[in-house]
């Protein structure tokens, strides 16, 4: 063989290679297709490793069906949106974030579980959860994954202090209003030695008193409701709580407010189950100081995933069985035990195995507040809009706080805002 | 089995076919264009391809998943009526202008000095050279604790008696401090551009220079800045095209999940490449990045060909090097 031979079989090797590459996606556009399992993929932390590798060798009670897991690091959204705009190697199953309405547009990319017999287990399930996982048509794209109650975290060190009540019971009584919340935050700054803020920054009592309303931002029908009373209302109390200097001002993740965090200069948080993990690894010094309670105004939900089927899964019931299985009440059991993922099915908010107490909140269980919360969050919707309608305001809010905005401007600087970005997306 | 010894006579062959006919001739030509393919075949699937994608992309609405709706110039339309955008560009050339000019000044100085007799130069230019190479993503992290209100710049200020800075909560603090991350990052390397430019400039001007009785200030001003004219264009128009492309700095120094946060308050370190990256990939507005993209293109064709203007005009007159640079640094701001 001639050496120019050589050189072009081996670079029509390579031509062909790259032309194998590009042409070797299954017609059937899902991952799995010609092997013996179906695919989920989950990002790290939102499925039990555990569950996934018992499932891996055969889902127990479907014959025959087994499930691998492929966790996805990185951008897990983006990677997902892209193998589902080529139609090729996408999962079978596919956890999904909140929220869930980004992908109501495309909710034909999905397996109505409807249609998979869903309804047979509803009553198992938290009725907001459930019915947040239903697009405006009527599809249902996701199964219930976690949820995210939300509860007052305080410091019963720094109540003490400043003279306030410190058990939960007490201070659930004492802030069951947002206006009696700031009333404590006042007390607390005044008297506490070391005048810590009551919140970190003024968007988490925005985000909370408006995740307290069953409406958002934009409705069903896709009309911006934004500028309405129950908006205004909880821009009206952030404002209010930057007005009386109740807040440190210091940004979420930001090496400020860690230090602020661990320093005791903040004083309650208004965050979700989930943050647990995120205050014990930023403020581990402040172990036993934490005590829960219910929000201002009652319980809210805030995050929590889901687990949709796309249309591209060869075996839809199959895939469904799964889903039953792994998040069946006694798995989400199990998932809570491993990954404190928090359970959807309040049934289990009542086992032992839940009840476990926790020394960072100084032996309180954790469960007494966040089961309740669950149970009592109100039924949201969030249409696909939502992010785009929210983003300046949640800038303005920031410019307030951070910068000295006039808050009126502010406002209505938002209000224009969302309205011409929301014009832009087909939404008035 | 053939042989090379076939070789000659093969291509003695061919050469009246190349007269006759045209296929023969493409035959000829095919292996050097197969042996350079790999890189095209690449260029094309990765390259060319996705320019010309996005091109298309920005007369659409789409969201990455569903059909894509033809909207003509809509896109282009919203984004002239987008004041983030605006604002966005505005943020952009002031960044690009309170990194650039320090950055270059720094380097040429750190080029003169490193040109002269010192010690262990080999080991000074792999130091300044190093932060070029360090990872940005982390190296904002550090910065984003070194900038923050109890952080190490505010402890410095307060250490010589000034009072503390918002260096991430005032418009011109957050500029500074992505200023400052990008002068960190690129004065090294601008640098040895520079002093590959000096060391080509013949050793006799400096001697006369040095006969004259020039000071190393004359010296740098008088000889090595017009020497350097064209090295001096080429840093001006790379950090150009870079400048306007600032996106790592402030998208890791702002970063949460909070979706107000892009860009931090005021949206004062919002960029045209974290707003494209913004409302791609967190609004899922693919359309409208593309159109973002496409004006950004436009914006750093026109300013490269100002620059090249600017800098390359004065052949006629090299004394009017300098004027002209600083004229072209106020224009671009």
């Amino acid at each position: 063989m001639s050496r120019r031979r050589l050189l072009g079989a081996s670079l029509g090797g390579a031509g062909a290679a790259l032309l194998g590459l590009s042409g070797c996606g299954s017609a059937s556009g899902s991952i799995s297709a010609g092997t013996d399992h179906l695919t989920i993929w989950y990002w790290n932390g939102s499925l039990s490793a555990k569950l996934l590798a018992t499932s891996a060798r055969g889902v127990p009670g479907a014959r025959g069906l087994k499930v691998k897991g492929a966790s996805i690091a990185g951008d897990y959204r983006g990677k997902l949106r892209t193998v589902m705009a080529a139609r090729a190697y996408v999962p079978d199953l596919a956890c999904l974030n909140s929220p869930i309405g980004d992908y109501f547009p495309d909710e034909s990319e999905f397996v109505d579980l409807k249609d998979l017999g869903a309804d047979a287990v509803e009553d198992e399930y938290l009725a907001w959860k459930w019915k947040s996982c239903v697009s405006p048509s009527g599809r249902m794209i996701g199964f219930p994954l976690d949820a995210g109650p939300t509860a007052l975290y305080y410091r019963r060190d720094l109540f003490e202090q400043a003279g306030l009540p410190t058990e939960p019971e007490e201070v659930a009584e004492a802030t069951s209003t947002w206006e009696k919340y700031l009333q404590v935050g006042k007390t607390l700054k005044a008297k506490a030695p070391s005048h810590p803020y009551l919140v970190s920054q003024i968007a988490y009592v925005f985000r909370m008193a408006l995740y307290q309303s069953p409406k958002q931002f934009v409705d069903a029908d896709n009309r911006f409701i934004g500028d309405q009373e129950h908006v205004k209302r909880a821009w009206d109390l952030a404002v209010e709580t930057y007005r009386q200097g109740l807040s440190a001002r210091a940004l979420d993740g930001t090496p400020d407010f860690n230090s602020a965090l661990s320093g005791g200069r903040i004083g309650t948080i208004n965050n979700a189950v989930w943050y647990i993990g995120g205050l014990k690894d930023t403020a581990p010094r402040t172990s036993g100081k934490w005590r829960l309670t219910t929000m201002p105004d009652g319980p809210a939900n805030y995050g929590g995933s889901y687990v949709g089927i796309t249309r591209y899964c060869r075996d839809p019931e199959g895939a469904f069985a799964f889903l039953k299985w792994m998040l069946g009440p006694a798995n989400q059991l199990k998932s809570y035990q491993e990954m404190s993922l928090f359970p959807t099915t309040p049934a289990v908010y009542s086992q032992p195995a839940m009840r476990e107490p926790d020394p960072f909140f100084g032996g309180q269980i954790p469960v007494d507040v966040f089961g309740p919360a669950a149970k009592k969050a109100p039924v949201i919707f969030f249409s696909a809009y939502e992010n785009t309608a929210n983003t300046p305001v949640y800038q303005e809010l920031t410019n307030v706080e951070t910068l000295g905005k006039n808050p009126d401007k502010a406002w209505r600087d938002a209000m224009n805002a969302a309205e011409r970005a929301l014009a832009q997306r087909g939404v008035s | 089995m053939a042989t090379l010894a076939q070789a000659p006579p093969s291509d003695s062959t061919e050469e009246p076919a190349r007269t006759e006919a045209p296929r023969g001739r493409w035959r000829r030509h095919l292996p050097p264009y197969v042996a350079i393919s790999p890189y095209y075949i690449l260029f094309a699937l990765f390259g060319a391809f996705p320019v010309f994608f996005s091109f298309y992309l920005s007369f659409h609405d789409w969201d990455g998943i569903g059909s894509m709706k033809f909207v003509g110039f809509r896109q282009y339309y919203w984004l002239l009526h987008d004041s983030v955008f605006w604002h966005s560009i505005v943020n952009t050339f002031e960044i690009w202008f309170m990194s650039t000019v320090p950055m270059l000044f720094l380097a040429l100085v750190l080029a003169f000095l490193l040109h002269s007799q010192v010690r262990y130069s080999a080991a000074w230019r792999v130091a300044y050279f190093i932060p070029n190479v360090t990872s940005m993503v982390a190296m904002t992290i550090v910065f984003g604790s070194v900038f923050a209100q109890a952080g190490l710049a505010n402890s410095l200020l307060k250490a010589v008696g000034v009072d503390g800075i918002g260096w991430l909560t005032s418009s011109l603090g957050i500029k500074s401090a992505i200023s400052l991350m990008v002068i960190w990052r690129w004065v090294g390397y601008n640098a040895l551009i520079f002093l590959a430019g000096l060391q080509a400039i013949p050793n006799e001007l400096f001697e006369a220079a040095r006969v004259d009785g020039a000071s190393s200030r004359q010296v740098l001003f008088r000889v090595v800045v017009p020497q350097l004219r064209p090295v001096i264009l080429f840093a001006i128009i790379t950090s150009t095209i870079g400048g306007l492309q600032i996106f790592t700095e402030s998208q890791v120094l702002f970063y949460s999940d909070d979706p107000g946060t892009a860009g931090g308050p005021g949206q004062e370190g919002m960029t045209i490449v974290l707003y494209l990256w913004q409302k791609s990939f967190n609004d899922l507005q693919f359309g409208y990045g593309a159109a973002m993209g496409w004006i950004l293109f436009a914006l750093i064709a026109v300013f490269a060909v100002i620059n090249w203007r600017l800098v390359s005009g004065g052949d006629r007159d090299d004394r009017r090097g300098i004027p002209l640079l600083r004229k072209g640094g106020r224009n671009g701001r």
